[in-house]
């Protein structure tokens, strides 16, 4: 099935083998699926939400200027393996890239999206998507579930009209399967253990701005963009023109990161988030209260990926869990 | 442990130190994590063991550390470099640090692994040159297989091509996060490079070109002044193996001009001193 997919000019898109992030397979022997293993470093937003890629390419002339539109790809972008926590990441990214201005970069991409989600067996100190009200064995953000039976074998199940579209030309490798099988595969997994409340979390940090708490993690961060390039939805971008200066050139669209001093950085030279306190603030308060005042989603999905890979272990939920129970003290 | 909360109590009580750069228990027992102790109850939070990996010589430069009083740090050997080689460089000075220096018997290469890590192998420092308090015993340890030079030879022996597109590859996975500059003790720069915009050196973008020039770039400033902590490597999402680029600029420093960085607090830096009997023959 997979070889017939990147026959008809699809992008399939599975973790690397080495787990640093998700790849665009050439061949089938490549599909890997990881549904009980540590979740990749990096995850795969990027492939609709680019790195780096080109708004306009743009000719400067005395009399008048050329723009010239980036060439845009077709084909169906496959997620193949996608656990609960990254399959919720493009929907939730939608919300901010539709509300007022219509990201055309990322829609074009979304929409091309088909995400074949698979039931997580996985967890460890880090995982917390049931923290922010999702589950291991969701298929919310899956076109298809797949619920993993034995080593070899996967229940299928179409989730959207989407998927059901999707799949109806490969129907023929599939055979009638047993729904109580997969039910009870699905029963079996253990869930991470509710380590806060997001709604208390939201609530404190709106009446507590200037507290301590942010000034002692924010003496240890280094300030690096880890968390927010790791992170399945972290959305922020910057804007620079690059290439032959001033006469042609392209403007690009770029990651950015709310944790860089950069950031924030005024063209007076004045810095609203001057420093690491006030940028990890940012950090929490837009994840749990900012995004969620205004688009009514949690904009984490406990993965856990900024936690594993902070260079000095700051751990998110660990900072929301104390944030909690600072609440409930109070 | 107990001996360096202790000693920790001690300094912070009478006043030696203002805040104490040390370790404190992360998510599991298995993760230490950066802790900046403040008050003598603090003290009692600090530990060290072999998952202590952090360099904390990267917080020396910090704004809100730089020249506020004295600041005790616990540090390793390879720590100790870092800060021997920030004393050289004139960017902390040196009655401003109180080193509790840290026998050492090698750290883990990263958080959540049991590995020791290949900068450990062949350490010349475990027990640090510098301290001015040292606690634990030296530990011996068998030596081990230098994994790093092992990758470099073969480089090496790579044509510009094939090395060319081993690096392609590996800078390919760069996103840009800047965690290799972040976790450097010695990348202190108040306004690096990489963030100049008028004129705009490097590229910000994450593609290729953009990734070369500021690896390239990162590779060429810490050319002589790299003390081989590792930081970089293990900060890096995309599991780039900076260490390679790092470490053999270093041994063209041995080899070339006699230098290893962040050993002795009162030699010239590399790159900040000129000789008339420098060799020249490497300018064609």
């Amino acid at each position: 099935m997979a070889e017939e997919l990147l026959k008809g000019g699809n992008a399939v898109i599975c973790e690397d083998e080495k787990g640093r992030g998700w790849k665009r397979i050439d061949s089938p022997s490549e599909v890997r699926i990881n549904h009980n293993e540590v979740p990749s470093n990096i995850s795969y937003k990027e492939f609709v939400f680019s790195k780096t890629e080109p708004i306009f390419y743009f000719k400067n002339r005395k009399e008048n200027y050329e723009l010239a539109e980036a060439a845009d790809g077709n084909g169906k972008i496959v997620f193949l393996g996608a656990k609960p926590c990254d399959a919720r990441s493009v929907e939730i990214m939608s919300k901010v890239f539709n509300w007022d201005y219509k990201d055309k970069f990322f829609n074009e991409k979304a929409e091309r999206t088909i995400v074949i989600g698979v039931a997580c067996s996985y967890k460890d100190e880090f995982c917390f998507c049931t923290s922010v009200n999702i589950n291991p064995a969701s298929p919310e953000g899956s076109d298809i579930f797949l619920v993993p039976l034995d080593e070899k074998e996967y229940a299928v199940r179409i989730i959207t009209e989407k998927g059901k579209e999707f799949i109806s030309p490969y129907l023929k490798y599939l055979t009638e399967g047993n729904a109580a099988r997969s039910e009870e595969a699905l029963g079996k997994i253990k869930w991470p253990g509710k380590k806060f409340e997001p709604g208390k979390v939201r609530e404190w940090i709106g009446n507590n701005f200037e507290h301590k708490l942010f000034d002692e993690i924010g003496s240890t961060c280094l300030g690096c963009g880890q968390c927010a390039f790791a992170c399945p939805v972290c959305h922020c971008f910057d804007i620079v023109d690059e290439e032959c200066s001033y006469e042609c050139g392209r403007r690009m669209k770029n990651w950015d990161a709310c944790q860089f001093g950069l950031f924030t950085l005024h063209s007076s030279g004045h810095n609203p988030r001057d420093n690491q306190n006030k940028r990890y603030r940012q950090r929490i308060a837009h994840k749990f209260k900012y995004y969620a005042d205004k688009f009514g989603e949690i904009l984490c999905t406990g993965c856990g990926r900024c936690s594993r890979g902070c260079p000095v272990q700051i751990d998110i939920a660990q900072v929301a869990a104390e944030i909690n129970s600072t609440a409930n003290r109070v | 442990m107990n001996e360096l909360r202790q000693l920790a109590k001690e300094l912070l009580g009478n006043g030696t130190v203002k805040v104490i750069i040390g370790y404190s228990e992360g998510t599991t027992p298995e993760r230490a994590k950066p802790f900046i102790a403040r008050t003598e109850e603090d003290a009692g939070k600090l530990i060290f063991n072999k998952y202590c990996v952090n360099n904390l010589a990267v917080y020396l430069t910090r704004k809100e550390f730089k020249r506020k009083g004295t600041i005790g740090i616990v540090a390793k050997g390879c720590d100790v470099k870092a800060i021997v080689q920030l004393i050289q460089e004139n960017q902390v000075i040196k009655d401003d640090v109180y080193i509790i220096g840290m026998n050492c018997g090698g750290v883990v290469s990263g958080f959540g692994v049991d590995d020791t890590a290949v900068k450990c192998n062949n350490c010349k420092v475990k027990t640090p040159h510098l301290y001015h308090t040292l606690l634990g015993a030296p530990v011996e340890t068998p030596a081990k297989d230098d994994g790093h030079l092992k990758l470099i030879q073969k480089l090496d022996a790579m044509t510009a091509e094939e090395k060319w597109s081993f690096w392609e590859a590996e800078f390919e996975k760069c996103v840009k996060c800047y965690a290799c500059r972040q976790a450097c003790p010695l990348c202190y720069c108040e306004k690096c490079i990489a963030d100049k915009s008028m004129p705009r050196w490097i590229e910000s973008s994450a593609h290729t070109r953009g990734n070369f020039a500021w690896n390239i770039i990162r590779a060429f400033h810490l050319s002589g002044r790299c003390v081989g902590c590792g930081e970089c490597e293990r900060a890096c999402p995309a599991e780039i193996p900076l260490s390679l680029i790092n470490r053999k600029m270093g041994m063209v420093a041995k080899k070339e001009f006699d230098y290893s960085a962040g050993m002795a607090l009162d030699a010239p830096t590399l790159v900040g001193n000129y000789d008339t009997a420098d060799r020249e023959d490497f300018i064609k």
